[in-house]
C-alpha cells in the first residue's frame, strides 16, 4: 500500500512540476526548486526515524562523549565530529587557493588549444573511484608525508595514517571541483568588463584580481561544493585517517575518525549489535545538521555583506 | 616594480596550479600504466566481455561491471538532469526570491550526505515499496514482451531488492547537487541586459528561461551534466546495497555489476590477479568519461 | 515542452555508447556458455601454478590429531550435477575470494546454467540481509549472534564451509628476519598486553623472556588495529579473550572493541587487512595481525623489516607457525573439545556461539583461526521465498559441491584452510535440514 502511495505522489509531483510551469511559470519554478528539500527531509526522515532509538537510549550524550564499545554498547560522536571538522577546515584552506590558481592558470595562462585538455583532465578526477584515491593515500601519500615529516622534524613524530594524510588527500580530491566551478565563473566574464580592466592600464595581475573578486561569487559557490565533498567523503577517508574512536585528537598527525568514514567502516558490521545501526545513522543526522550550521552562517554573513 | 609582481604573481599561481595537479596526474598515469599493462595480460579486448577472474584465473575482464555501469550511470545521469536542472535555473536565476536560499542550502546540504547513506535511503524506499509495485511491473513485463519478445525481461519485470534501477536512483540523488549548483552559477552569471533581451524576443517566459537563456550559459551546463555523469559514474558507496553487485550477466531487474564495486573489492584482496583487475577495470572507467569529455567538449 | 537536457549532442554521444553496450552485452547473454567460457577454459594451466598443494593434501587427510571416521570420505560421491538458475548470497568479506572461485568453478561446471552471485557486503550486513530474506544465503565469520538466534532458532541452520588464520606480523628493522634469520617468539599474555597498552616498548622483559639471545630495541610498540569492523577482528579478540582472563574483563571481544592501546599508548586503527598490512610495513616498531594471505602473498616485504611471529599455544606449550597443518590441527583439537564437553558433535540448528567459543584457543595446534559460517533456512517455502523449490535445489547442489569437491587443494585459494573432514560432514548434515 505504502509503495502505491509513494509512487502516486511521485508522478503527481513531477507532472504537477511540469504542468505549472506551463500555466504558472513562477510557481512551477518554485515547485521544482523544492525538489532539494524534498529529497532531503525524505532522507531525514528516514534517518531520524532510524536515528530514534539511539537518541532515546543515549540521548545528547551520545555527541559529547568520546568512546566506541560495541561488545558494552557504548558509544560516543564526540571526536568524529571533531575529527569532521579539523579535516574538511584543513582540506578547503589548502583546495581553495589551489582551485583558484587553477582556474586562473588554465584562463589566463594556457594556449586556448591546451585549454580543453587540461580542464577535462582535471575534471576527469571526479571520475575516478574514490577507492583508488584512497589506495593511492594510503600507499604513496602517507608513507611520503610521514618520511618528510620525520626527517624534517624528529624521528618517529609521524605516522602514515593521521588527519594530516586525511586532510591532504581530501584537499587534492576536492580541488577539481572547487575548480571547476570557479573555471567556468571566470570564463564568463564579460569581454565589457576585461577590456574596462585593460584600458585603465592593469597589469595581468591586477586584472586577475579583479575578475577574481567579480567572480567571488563562484568561488564561494566552489568553496561550499567543496566543503561538502570533503564533509561527506567516506571511502577515501576511511582508508587513510586511520580510526581512533575512543581518543579525542590531539594534534593532526595522530590518527582520528571523521563521521563519515565512521559510518562506511562500521556500517557492515553494525547490524550484529543491538545500537550500532541508529547511532550510525545518527552520525549521518549530524553531518546534515553541521552542514545546516555551516550554510546558515554562511547566508547570513552573504546577507550582511550584501554580496 | 609592477612589472616583477606581475612576473611572480602569475607565476606563483602557475606553480600553485601545477602542485595541484601534479599529484592528480600522477594517480591518472598510475592508474594507466598499471591498468593498461592488467588488460593486456588479462586478455587484451575481451576484458571488456569476460567475466572478472578469480584469483586462480590469469584471464578476466570486466563484461558484466561495465554493462551494468553504463546503464546505472546513463539512467541515473538522465533524472539527475531532469530533476537537477530545472532545481538549478531556479536557485540560479530566482535567487533573489526568499525560498531560493532554502532550495539552495537543501543542495549544499545533499551533496554532504555520506554517499552510503543515500544508498540506505534507496534501500529503505525499495524496501517498503517493491511489494506493492511488483506486480505491476510483472503485468507490464508480460504485456511487452508478448508483443516485443523476451528481451524485454532482461529490462522490465518484478524487481529483487537488489537491482539496476535502485543503484541509478541512488546515482541519481547523487548527481542532482552537482548539476544543480553548476546551473545555478551559470545563470547567476548572466548578464541582467541578456536577460532582458531574452525575455523580449522569446515571448514566453519559459522559453527564455529553458531555451534562450540557456544557449548563453549551455557550457557551463554541459560542464555540469559532464562532472556529475563523472562523478556518478564513479561511486562505490551507493551501490552497495541497492545494485548490490554481481560478477555475472543478469537482467537489470536482478543484483547488477558495477565497475566501482569491482574495484572496490578487488583492490582491497592480496592476490595479483585480482589487484591487476581492479587497476584495469578502473583504466576503463577512466577512458569512457574522458571519451564522454572529448566527444562533448570538441562539439562546442 | 522544453527539454531540460542541455545538450542534445551529449545525450546523442552517451546514448549511442550506452546502446553499444548493452547490444554487446545481450550478445554476450544469448551465448554465455560458448562465448563466456572460450576465454576463461585456460583455467587447467593455473590449477598446475599451486602444484605444490596436491603434496600437502595427503597430509591433510593423515592429520593425526583428527580421529578417523568410519563413514567413506566425502570425495568419492558421484560427479555433481547443476541445475539451471541464480542464487544470490553476501556477508564476510574475509571468505569473499573463496565463495568467489567457489561460485566459478561451479559456473564452469555447469556450463554457465548456474550463477551464484555473492558480494562481501560484512558478516554484520550479511546475516541482517539474510534474516531479512534479501539474501538466499548468508555467510557470517561468527556465528548467528545469540539474540537474533532466538527469534529463529529452529527455523535455520548454520554450518561452517572454510578456514582462515590470523596471523602477527611485525616491523622491528634491527630484527627483520633477513638481518637475524629467526622471527619472534609471542604468547596471548604479551599480545594482550600490547594491545591493552601495557607493554609499551619492545624491549619489556615480559617479551624477551619469550626471546632469549635476541637483542630487542626499546623502541615504542605501534599496536595496530582493524578500524572497520571484521570478522577478523571478531576471531583475534575471541582469542585472546579465551586466552588471556585479563583480556576478557577489560575488552572483551567483538567486529570492534574500545582498544586500550588507543588510549594508553601508541595504538592506531587501518582499514581492512590491505591496510593494516601497510601500516606495519611502513611504520617502524608496529606490530599488527592479518589475515595469513595478506602476509604469505607479501612476505620479502615483511622479512625485509620484520616478519612474521611464532604464537604459542597456551593449552600444550608449544610454539605455532601458523602453516596450514598447523591451523588444521588445531580446528579439529577444537571440535574433539567441544564433543567431549558436551558428549556429541553440535547440530547444525543449535546456537553456534558456544561451538566457535570451544573452537577459538584450541587444546593443540595453531591457535588464532577464524571461521567463515553459511546461514541457511530450514523451510524456504514457508520463509516466502518465491521459487522455492529450485532455490533450495540449486542451495542444496552448490554447498554440497562447496563441502565435498569445493574443499580438495585445486578449489581453495591460497590462504584459505579446507575443513577438517568431520566438519565438513557437518556441513552435508546441516543441508538435509533443508526442505526441498
Amino acid at each position: 500500500m505504502f509503495g502505491l502511495v509513494l509512487l502516486f505522489s511521485v508522478v503527481v509531483y513531477l507532472l504537477s512540476i511540469f504542468l505549472l510551469m506551463a500555466i504558472k511559470f513562477k510557481w512551477g519554478m518554485r515547485l521544482a526548486g523544492s525538489i532539494s528539500l524534498v529529497v532531503i527531509s525524505g532522507m531525514m526522515i528516514v534517518f531520524l526515524y532510524e536515528a530514534w532509538p539511539a537518541l532515546e537510549q543515549y540521548g545528547f550524550g551520545l555527541l559529547t562523549t568520546a568512546g566506541w564499545d560495541p561488545p558494552r554498547e557504548e558509544y560516543g560522536l564526540l571526536p568524529a565530529i571533531i575529527g569532521t571538522l579539523i579535516t574538511s577546515a584543513v582540506a578547503i584552506a589548502i583546495a581553495v587557493p589551489l582551485a583558484i590558481s587553477i582556474a586562473v592558470t588554465i584562463n589566463e595562462m594556457l594556449p586556448r588549444s591546451l585549454r580543453t585538455i587540461f580542464a577535462s583532465l582535471v575534471d576527469l578526477i571526479a571520475a575516478m573511484p574514490t577507492v583508488i584515491f584512497g589506495l593511492w593515500g594510503l600507499f604513496v601519500l602517507g608513507p611520503a608525508l610521514a618520511d618528510f615529516i620525520n626527517t624534517a622534524v624528529g624521528e618517529y613524530v609521524a605516522a602514515p595514517l593521521s588527519l594530516l594524510t586525511a586532510s591532504i588527500l581530501l584537499a587534492i580530491m576536492i580541488t577539481p571541483y572547487a575548480a571547476a566551478v570557479i573555471r567556468e565563473g571566470y570564463a564568463l566574464v564579460p569581454k565589457v568588463v576585461e577590456e574596462a580592466i585593460y584600458s585603465v592600464g592593469a597589469t595581468k595581475l591586477e586584472a586577475v584580481f579583479i575578475k577574481l573578486k567579480y567572480v567571488k561569487n563562484y568561488i564561494f559557490g566552489g568553496l561550499f561544493l567543496a566543503l561538502g565533498r570533503a564533509m561527506g567523503e567516506t571511502v577515501a577517508v576511511a582508508m587513510v585517517i586511520g580510526g581512533n574512536y575512543s581518543r579525542l585528537p590531539q594534534s593532526l598527525l595522530e590518527s582520528g575518525i571523521t563521521l563519515s568514514s565512521l559510518i562506511a567502516l562500521q556500517f557492515p558490521n553494525a547490524a550484529a549489535y543491538a545500537y550500532m545501526i541508529p547511532v550510525l545513522f545518527t552520525a549521518a543526522l549530524m553531518v546534515a545538521v553541521l552542514g545546516l550550521v555551516i550554510n546558515g552562517v554562511a547566508i547570513y554573513i552573504l546577507y550582511k555583506t550584501q554580496i | 616594480m609592477r612589472k616583477q609582481l606581475n612576473t611572480v604573481g602569475l607565476a606563483l599561481f602557475a606553480v600553485l596550479a601545477f602542485l595541484a595537479v601534479l599529484p592528480l596526474f600522477h594517480i591518472i598515469i598510475d592508474v594507466y600504466t598499471k591498468g593498461i599493462s592488467a588488460i593486456v595480460e588479462l586478455g587484451g579486448l575481451s576484458f571488456l566481455f569476460d567475466i572478472p577472474p578469480t584469483p586462480y584465473d590469469n584471464k578476466g575482464g570486466v563484461g558484466p561491471l561495465l554493462v551494468g555501469t553504463l546503464y546505472m550511470t546513463f539512467l541515473g545521469a538522465v533524472l539527475g538532469v531532469l530533476l537537477g536542472f530545472p532545481l538549478g535555473v531556479y536557485i540560479g536565476e530566482f535567487r533573489k526570491e526568499f525560498f531560493a536560499n532554502f532550495s539552495r542550502g537543501g543542495v549544499n546540504i545533499l551533496v554532504e550526505f555520506p554517499t552510503i547513506t543515500v544508498g540506505l535511503f534507496v534501500y529503505a524506499l525499495f524496501s517498503i515499496s517493491l511489494v506493492d509495485i511488483n506486480p505491476m511491473l510483472e503485468g507490464i513485463s508480460n504485456a511487452l514482451a508478448s508483443v516485443a519478445g523476451g528481451w524485454v525481461k532482461h529490462f522490465i519485470g518484478g524487481l529483487s531488492q537488489f537491482n539496476a534501477y535502485a543503484g541509478a536512483l541512488a546515482l541519481a540523488i547523487i548527481m542532482i547537487p552537482y548539476v544543480a549548483l553548476f546551473t545555478a552559477s551559470a545563470y547567476a552569471s548572466i548578464e541582467q541586459n541578456t536577460r532582458e533581451a531574452a525575455y523580449a524576443i522569446a515571448g514566453r517566459e519559459y522559453r527564455a528561461v529553458f531555451i534562450v537563456l540557456r544557449k548563453a550559459v549551455s557550457r557551463a551546463v554541459l560542464a555540469a551534466v559532464l562532472l556529475g555523469t563523472a562523478k556518478i559514474a564513479g561511486e562505490t558507496a551507493p551501490l552497495l546495497f541497492t545494485a548490490f553487485g554481481n560478477v555475472y550477466y543478469a537482467p537489470f531487474t536482478e543484483a547488477t555489476g558495477a565497475i566501482p564495486l569491482w574495484i572496490w573489492y578487488a583492490a582491497q584482496t592480496p592476490y595479483e590477479v585480482q589487484i591487476a583487475s581492479a587497476y584495469g577495470a578502473a583504466a576503463v572507467l577512466l577512458t569512457i568519461v574522458l571519451a564522454i569529455f572529448f566527444a562533448a567538449r570538441l562539439r562546442q | 515542452m522544453p527539454n531540460p537536457i542541455s545538450n542534445p549532442k551529449i545525450l546523442a554521444i552517451i546514448a549511442v555508447v550506452v546502446i553499444a553496450a548493452v547490444i554487446a552485452a545481450s550478445f554476450a547473454l544469448m551465448q554465455p556458455s560458448g562465448q563466456q567460457t572460450t576465454p576463461t577454459t585456460p583455467t587447467p594451466p593455473p590449477q598446475t601454478t599451486p602444484s605444490p598443494q596436491p603434496t600437502t593434501q595427503p597430509q591433510t587427510t593423515t592429520q593425526p590429531t583428527t580421529p578417523q571416521p568410519t563413514t567413506p570420505p566425502p570425495q568419492t560421491t558421484p560427479p555433481p550435477t547443476f541445475s539451471r538458475g541464480s542464487l544470490t548470497g553476501g556477508g564476510a568479506t574475509f571468505v569473499a575470494p573463496q565463495m568467489f572461485t567457489w561460485s566459478r568453478r561451479v559456473y564452469e561446471l555447469s556450463g554457465g546454467a548456474f550463477q551464484v552471485n555473492y558480494q562481501s557486503i560484512g558478516s554484520g550486513a550479511g546475516a541482517a540481509q539474510f534474516l531479512e530474506k534479501k539474501l538466499d544465503f548468508g555467510a557470517s565469520d561468527v556465528p548467528m549472534p545469540r539474540e537474533r538466534f532466538e527469534k529463529v532458532s529452529g527455523r535455520m541452520v548454520q554450518f561452517p564451509v572454510i578456514i582462515g588464520s590470523i596471523v602477527m606480523v611485525y616491523n622491528i628493522p634491527e630484527l627483520s628476519y633477513k638481518k637475524v634469520g629467526k622471527y619472534l617468539n609471542l604468547t596471548s599474555e604479551v599480545i594482550s598486553l600490547i594491545y591493552m597498552g601495557e607493554i609499551k616498548q619492545w624491549c619489556d622483559e615480559r617479551i624477551q623472556k619469550l626471546n632469549p639471545g635476541v637483542k630487542l630495541p626499546c623502541r615504542d610498540i605501534v599496536a595496530v588495529h582493524r578500524s572497520d569492523g571484521s570478522g577478523t577482528t571478531a576471531a583475534f579478540t575471541l582469542y585472546l579473550t579465551r586466552a588471556y582472563q585479563p583480556w576478557n574483563e577489560t575488552v572483551g571481544w567483538g567486529y570492534t572493541v574500545r582498544w586500550p592501546a588507543d588510549e594508553k599508548a601508541k595504538g592506531t586503527g587501518a582499514k581492512g587487512n590491505e591496510g593494516v598490512a601497510q601500516a606495519v610495513l611502513t611504520t617502524s616498531y608496529s606490530i599488527g595481525y592479518v589475515e595469513f594471505a595478506y602476509w604469505a602473498k607479501n612476505r620479502d616485504k615483511y622479512d625485509a623489516v620484520g616478519g612474521v611471529a611464532y604464537v604459542k599455544n597456551d593449552n600444550d606449550g608449544k610454539y605455532y607457525f601458523p602453516t596450514e597443518q598447523n591451523v588444521m590441527a588445531g580446528a579439529a583439537a577444537g571440535l574433539e573439545r567441544y564433543r567431549r564437553k558436551y558428549g556429541s558433535y553440535p547440530t547444525p540448528d543449535q546456537d553456534w556461539n558456544p561451538v566457535s567459543i570451544e573452537f577459538s584457543n584450541p587444546p593443540s595446534g595453531y591457535p588464532i583461526m577464524a571461521f567463515t559460517y553459511v546461514f541457511l533456512w530450514k523451510d524456504y517455502a514457508a520463509e516466502g521465498y518465491a521459487d522455492a523449490s529450485t532455490r533450495v535445489t540449486l542451495l542444496k547442489q552448490f554447498f554440497r559441491w562447496v563441502l565435498t569437491d569445493g574443499q580438495k587443494s585445486e578449489n581453495v585459494v591460497e590462504g584459505f584452510i579446507p575443513l577438517p573432514r568431520e566438519l565438513a560432514e557437518l556441513g552435508l548434515r546441516a543441508l538435509d535440514f533443508v526442505k526441498s
